[in-house]
Parts: structure tokens; C-alpha cells; sequence
């Protein structure tokens, strides 16, 4: 389980830092609670990582609310906000939000990074927002990271605006000496002092950081950035890393680039020469099943086998490392075949795009590459289109659904 | 010669300067309001900082105050070792003595109970 999540505080005094923010917000609910309600919702700012969400939810558990919470992942036209919230404010009827045991619970509701409603696509949005805080019947907290004064104009007017700032690098000491205390687990200052620095007050990553520390990241690792690293160097830290955790976290940091990964260890360990025969034969019988299920991702769309990638991958790092198998910062031969083969690729789908696609439908030749043209070749009658469809295997290596 | 005045966010101050037409334009700036008989309250970094930009041309520069949460002492940001990287842009922060108590967390915890206390009852 996430530490973020794990130790998340269940009360306003436990959330450290923004003394001020967390009296303001307080107040708010207090003046709300009292029936003086002077303003209608709530719109708190600042950055990610501070304590935003954190201290609405800590709010939220210690008056006895319970929260309904529309993200950025949700949809959020003004339509599906009255679907989702407006009756809840008119009805109070809550099961299909809460189920039974929060039933007799008071709502909150809270709106996080409502800088995110899209002005085209969540069409009135922000309205409905408005207007679902102006009849003042649920408390309505909003969060942003940075509001827009010009598209945020009319949130700003209504709802009390409280910001946020991030915390200073002792405040992130403080919480990570608490973090430790509740695990049990006894660091030093220095690495504490270390994590804070390269946080710069974002809480939320300070607890990661500390989290893959314990797991057995090293901190030179962590001092640098461990998302998409080039794939050089993301090889080189793997190939040198004695530990399946800290591969585990590489791996999960740099998702995209697994599938590289994974074909040059492959070659890595069909070249190498310094280890025993049988230990090679091993490492190869891993590298087929690995090599199957990726087949089965790219070509047969099968995505929920991506756990066993994500399984399996590790242990094949660690073996081969344990093994002796050393990365010796070469391309692999794979790659340039695959670089030919992908430009020839990428012609074709280009002079297609051109030719059919450019103008006459909305969306760019990223678009058409990413999804149109796979969706389009997946979705294909066999029987209808033979040499479509045998030209989409060649292309994007995608056969058509069975049908 | 530039001379550093310490302030305090929220908390009135006077300028010692005559201010002359400078006194609209810092009281024009976001975050900074001037109550008579008190002097100006700067609430963030980002009007202390839009204010800096004008006290400068008459060699007076503001510097944030910030207090000890626990302790309610003067933090000393001149010695920190994070003064590189701070913002400086909160009220309070932990000072060096507190941060490096062994149960500066209990301690923390409770000024924050007490703070909030006081609106709960």
C-alpha cells in the first residue's frame, strides 16, 4: 500500500503544515455548521503535493461528512454534475454514491482540480459548480492547483478562496520523522534532510521518496529524478541495482520503456558469455515466457497480462544480474532492425494519413496513429478486407477481432 | 546601502521612509493592504516580493519573519540549511532546537490541537 494513502492524516491537527489554510478552512465549516453562511463553497489553491485533498478529507472525517469527490478523471459537463450531485443536494439520497453503512453520513462535496474542467469539452462545468454551491444546502469545497482569473472568474467571485503553499523542507522532516515513527523505522537525519531537499515542500513526493528509500532505493538513485530516465541510463541503473525492490521502482517509474527494456536484456543474455550454461538456459526459458506474454499484449490486445510482465520482469533483471549478465551500453542489433523496420513504418502511415485522413477528419496523425488506425484495423471484418487487413498485421502487427 | 527590514505576513508594519507616490503603487499591489494608525500588512511572498521591487529603489528591502510553530521563537532563516531552496513563504516553519527534539511530533501534534481548539469550542 502507498505510505501517501497508509498515513494519510484522519485529522486536521495531524496534517502538518498551512497552519493558517487548515484555521481558515475551520472557520469555514464552523460559520457553515452555524448557519451563517457567508460565502457558499470553498476554492482551495496551491500547488500538488501539499495537503490540498489531505485536509478536505481530514475535515470531512472529523465533522462527520462524507465526501463525494469528482476528480479530473470524471467527466464533468455541467449534465453529469446535476446527474451526479445535483440531486444529492436536492434528495439527499445517497446509496449510489455511499452505500449503506455511510447513509445516515452528511455530504461534503468536493471538486479537485477544478482547473482541470475543460471549458470545450466539460461544457458548463464550472457553472454547474457555482450553482450547485449557491443553494447552499451541502458544503461545497472546490481545489485547484492554479485558478485562472479570466476562466475561473466567476468561481473566484463566489467561493472564499484559501491557498495553500508548500511546506518548508523542516515541515517535510517533521512529517517524515512521523511517517517513521508510526512504521517504526529509525533513519538518519542526513537521508531525512536529503529527501527534503530534493522534495522542495511537495509532501506528497517526500513520502514516496521515503517510501522506495525503505524498500531499498538507494538515495543517490532517488536524487535524481527516477521517471522516464533515457533508456541508457535507466539500462545502466538496472543493470548495476543488487535489488528487486529498487528494480521494481525503476521499472515502475519508466513503464514505457519496459518493453525496450526487456529485449535488451533478452540479447544481453544471449551474448553473454561469462555465465554457466545452465543458468543461460534458464534465463532464456524466462525471457520466452516474457516474450510470449508481451506477444499476446501487442498483438491480441490481451492488456490484463501486463501483471505478469510486471511480475516477472524483475525477477529476469534479477537473475541476470545476480548471474553476471553486464550491460555494455551497446545498442543492441534488435533495435537497429527495429528502427529500419519502424521508419519504413512510419512512411506508410504517413502517406496513408496524408492521403485519406488529413482534412477531412478531426484529429491530428498522432491521433491517427496512436488510436484511429489500430482501433480502425482491430475492428476490421476479416473476411471483408483480406488484404487490409493482412497490410494492418504487417503495419501496427495488429490482427482484426474475431468475429 | 541597502537596508533589510524584517516583517511578519499579516502583521501590520510602518515603512520607515516617506513614500511619497510610491505609497499607491505598493497599495495597489495584491495581497497588500494599509490600515491607518498601523501601517501595511503584505500577506504572501508574491506581494512581498511586488513590493521589494519598489522599496529597492529607495535601498529598503523586506524580509519575511517567520516563527517557530512550536516554540513561537524567531526561526533563523539566515543559517538554515535549507536557505538555498526555501521559499520563505509561510508564517511559520520548526525551528533548528525544536526540529531536533525527540518528540518534536507530539509537540507539533499538540500546538496544532490547542490552535484549533480554540475555534471548536
Amino acid at each position: 500500500m502507498l505510505w501517501t494513502e497508509k498515513h494519510r492524516p484522519k485529522v486536521l491537527e495531524d496534517v502538518i503544515g498551512n497552519e493558517d489554510a487548515k484555521i481558515e478552512l475551520l472557520k469555514w465549516i464552523l460559520s457553515w455548521e452555524g448557519g451563517k453562511r457567508s460565502k457558499p463553497g470553498i476554492l482551495l489553491t496551491g500547488p500538488p503535493g501539499i495537503g490540498k485533498t489531505t485536509a478536505v478529507h481530514a475535515l470531512a472525517n472529523e465533522f462527520g461528512f462524507h465526501v463525494i469527490e469528482l476528480n479530473a478523471s470524471d467527466l464533468r459537463t455541467s449534465q453529469r454534475i446535476y446527474e451526479r450531485v445535483g440531486y444529492v443536494t436536492h434528495t439527499m439520497t445517497l446509496d449510489s454514491f455511499t452505500g449503506d453503512k455511510n447513509i445516515n453520513k452528511r455530504v461534503i462535496l468536493f471538486f479537485d482540480e477544478i482547473d482541470g474542467i475543460d471549458p470545450k469539452a466539460d461544457t458548463g462545468g464550472l457553472k454547474a459548480v457555482v450553482d450547485i454551491a449557491n443553494r447552499k444546502e451541502v458544503p461545497v469545497l472546490a481545489a485547484a492547483n492554479v485558478p485562472d482569473p479570466v476562466s475561473h472568474k466567476e468561481l473566484l467571485k463566489s467561493f472564499k478562496v484559501v491557498e495553500f503553499k508548500p511546506l518548508t523542507p523542516r515541515q517535510i522532516i517533521l512529517l517524515l520523522k512521523n511517517i517513521a515513527l508510526s512504521e517504526n523505522l529509525s533513519i538518519s537525519d542526513e537521508s531525512l534532510n536529503k529527501i527534503a531537499y530534493i522534495s522542495r515542500g511537495d509532501a506528497r513526493l517526500a513520502v514516496n521518496m521515503l517510501q522506495e528509500f525503505t524498500a531499498g532505493v538507494k538515495l543517490d538513485y532517488i536524487s535524481s529524478p527516477l521517471e522516464n530516465l533515457p533508456l541508457d541510463i535507466l539500462m545502466k541503473r538496472l543493470n548495476s541495482s543488487n535489488s528487486l525492490a529498487e528494480i521494481k521502482s525503476l521499472l515502475k517509474s519508466n513503464s514505457t520503456q519496459i518493453e525496450d527494456v526487456f529485449y535488451i536484456y533478452f540479447d544481453m543474455i544471449l551474448k553473454s558469455i561469462s555465465i554457466r550454461f545452465e543458468e543461460k538456459i534458464r534465463l532464456l526459458e524466462e525471457c520466452s515466457k516474457l516474450d510470449t506474454i508481451f506477444g499476446l499484449i501487442n498483438k491480441k490486445r490481451h492488456f490484463y497480462m501486463f501483471r505478469y510482465i510486471t511480475l516477472l520482469l524483475p525477477w529476469l533483471i534479477y537473475s541476470a544480474n545476480r548471474a553476471g549478465v553486464v550491460y555494455d551500453g551497446r545498442i543492441p542489433e534488435y533495435r537497429l532492425r527495429l528502427f529500419i523496420f519502424n521508419r519504413g513504418k512510419r512512411g506508410e502511415l504517413s502517406s496513408l494519413y496524408e492521403t485519406y485522413f488529413k482534412g477531412r477528419f478531426h484529429f491530428s496523425y498522432r491521433k491517427f496513429v496512436l488510436y484511429v488506425f489500430p482501433l480502425t484495423c482491430f475492428y476490421l471484418d476479416k473476411d471483408e478486407f483480406p488484404s487490409l487487413v493482412k497490410y494492418c498485421k504487417n503495419t501496427v502487427g495488429i490482427y482484426p477481432l474475431n468475429r | 546601502m541597502i537596508q533589510y527590514m524584517k516583517i511578519s505576513y499579516g502583521v501590520p508594519f510602518k515603512i520607515p521612509r516617506k513614500l511619497g507616490n510610491l505609497f499607491k503603487e505598493i497599495v495597489k499591489i495584491k495581497g497588500v493592504k494599509y490600515i491607518k494608525q498601523q501601517g501595511f500588512v503584505i500577506e504572501d511572498k508574491s506581494s512581498l516580493d511586488a513590493v521589494n521591487r519598489i522599496l529597492i529603489k529607495m535601498g529598503l528591502v523586506l524580509v519575511p519573519k517567520i516563527y517557530c510553530y512550536v516554540c513561537g521563537g524567531e526561526v533563523d532563516c539566515e543559517n538554515c540549511e535549507f536557505k538555498d531552496i526555501c521559499k520563505k513563504d509561510v508564517k511559520y516553519c520548526i525551528c533548528k532546537k525544536c526540529l531536533s527534539s525527540h518528540d518534536i511530533v507530539k509537540k507539533y501534534a499538540e500546538k496544532q490541537r490547542l490552535a484549533l481548539f480554540k475555534f471548536t469550542k
